[in-house]
């Protein structure tokens, strides 16, 4: 680079301007400012997971757990059911909570977390998917009417969802859709939470790709539907 | 070429003459706590404060906007509707963050989305709407323009020939005095894609000011 490049460059590092006065606009809302409530991620991460719980337990009085429930292995039921758990906390956590001192969340571990769990409860209900006498085996040819489960997860997962949403609303100028589908994942896990202890059709097929799919479908809808909601607008 | 060979590069080509450290531009530490003590008085409520944050942000801003969209009168407009988002997104501050990365990246958003606004309103008008003439400067723009002296227009007019992406890039890395990680941020992108375009955007930049240099009366394009 020659002396008179660097100069160039030099010389718009150093360009000094005298920024406009504010807008007749943002005068008139500066006129009537009230105070506003900052954003308390932590605080809004344990209302979705305390509403994601209320949502499941609510649904699961209504529907009632599934029949086969005493005749699965032992520790069966609660070990998966962390495993939903853990998918939600961790889902819901990158979405909400931005690093120590930043305001926008993570979303790169967001966009990882939401891919991570889309694939990993589909693989996982493919691969260990055990049953008792009172299950039900729909197996591939009638793999189709299983689809109230998943109409039933994604159903659940609205809640969270619209809560999360409400909190992040602002908060997003870039990469809004992967936030977006972390927050979806979020809502797919207290949907694949709720199927776990409702239903009891238990082959691979329907376990993985409905039950695991709900997250998925649920990180998809949401990456579509959330960033309008949550981007920073005028 | 691999990512951390490109890094080294970019460390190491990106360096303007031999200013690398300290960064004289970059927003002392003790001026950054000031924002974070202002942005939550703002939203307590106090006015003043939102003024104050104007007044110590506004400036670097606007330059950063003058910069990566080149027309005064275009960065002004979205400088004000960069903190008319700020002002009504407020609510959304985490208490003690440091809210420049925010401010930087809705401004950049803001201007992403007037890129998007003039294609469309230029596809609307057909082919009486030349992309280059609608986004060319008027009058008044060219009278700011004749102002800045002939170093600047000549580094903006050539910045401004580089890709957006690019374009930010090599203005928060090189001209902003942002760390990779905070232009990442800002950018909404990982650090080593913004190394490459930091990388790419300032050797394109280097070959339109040379190539402008070898020969005056060319307009400034690329070979």
């Amino acid at each position: 680079m020659t002396g008179r490049e660097n100069d160039e460059l030099a010389a718009l590092r150093a360009i000094e301007l005298m920024p406009p006065p504010l807008t007749a606009a943002i005068e008139s809302e500066l006129a009537h400012l009230s105070p506003a409530a900052m954003r308390r991620p932590r605080r809004q991460l344990a209302l979705v997971l305390a509403v994601g719980g209320l949502v499941v337990s609510a649904l699961l009085l209504v529907l009632g757990v599934r029949a086969d429930v005493d005749e699965l292995p032992t520790g069966w039921i609660p070990v998966v059911a962390v495993g939903w758990v853990i998918g939600l906390v961790l889902a819901a956590w990158f979405a909400l909570v931005p690093r120590a001192g930043t305001v926008m969340p993570r979303w790169r571990i967001a966009a990882l977390i939401a891919i991570a769990t889309s694939c990993m409860y589909v693989v996982l209900g493919l691969v260990l998917h055990p049953s008792g006498p009172s299950s039900l085996i729909f197996g591939r040819e009638r793999f189709v009417a299983g689809h109230g489960c998943l109409e039933l997860g994604l159903a659940t997962a609205i809640t969270p969802v619209v809560l999360g949403a409400w909190f992040l609303r602002g908060t997003t100028p870039v990469r809004t859709r992967w936030i977006a589908a972390t927050l979806g994942a979020a809502g797919g896990c207290v949907g694949g939470l709720l199927l776990h202890f409702y239903c009891r059709i238990a082959d691979g097929l329907h376990i993985g790709l409905i039950h695991g799919g709900v997250v998925g479908c649920a990180a998809l809808i949401a990456a579509l539907v959330v960033p309008r909601a949550i981007t920073t607008r005028s | 070429m691999g990512v951390a060979k490109i890094a080294t590069q970019t460390s190491n080509s990106l360096a303007i003459g031999t200013e690398r450290d300290p960064d004289p531009w970059r927003i002392p530490t003790d001026v950054a706590m000031d924002l974070v003590e202002l942005m939550a008085r703002y939203c307590d409520g106090d006015a003043a404060a939102f003024r104050e944050l104007y007044s110590l942000v506004s400036p670097r801003l606007y330059g950063y906007l003058v910069k990566i969209c080149r027309q005064r009168a275009l960065a002004a407009d979205l400088l004000q509707l960069t903190f008319l988002k700020v002002h009504r997104a407020r609510g959304a501050y985490v208490r003690g963050a440091d809210p420049i990365p925010w401010i930087y990246a809705i401004a950049y958003r803001t201007f992403i989305d007037d890129v998007r606004k003039q294609k469309h309103d230029v596809v609307r008008l057909g082919n009486d709407a030349d992309p280059e003439q609608a986004a060319a400067p008027d009058r008044d723009e060219r009278r700011s323009e004749a102002a800045d002296s002939e170093l600047v227009s000549a580094a903006l007019s050539a910045l401004s020939r580089l890709p957006h992406e690019q374009r930010q890039a090599v203005v928060l890395t090189k001209l902003e005095g942002k760390t990779l990680a905070e232009a990442a941020e800002i950018a909404g992108t990982s650090v080593g894609a913004m190394k490459v375009r930091a990388h790419r955007g300032y050797k394109a930049l280097r070959s339109i000011l040379s190539y402008r240099d070898a020969s005056p009366a060319a307009t400034g394009a690329p070979p």
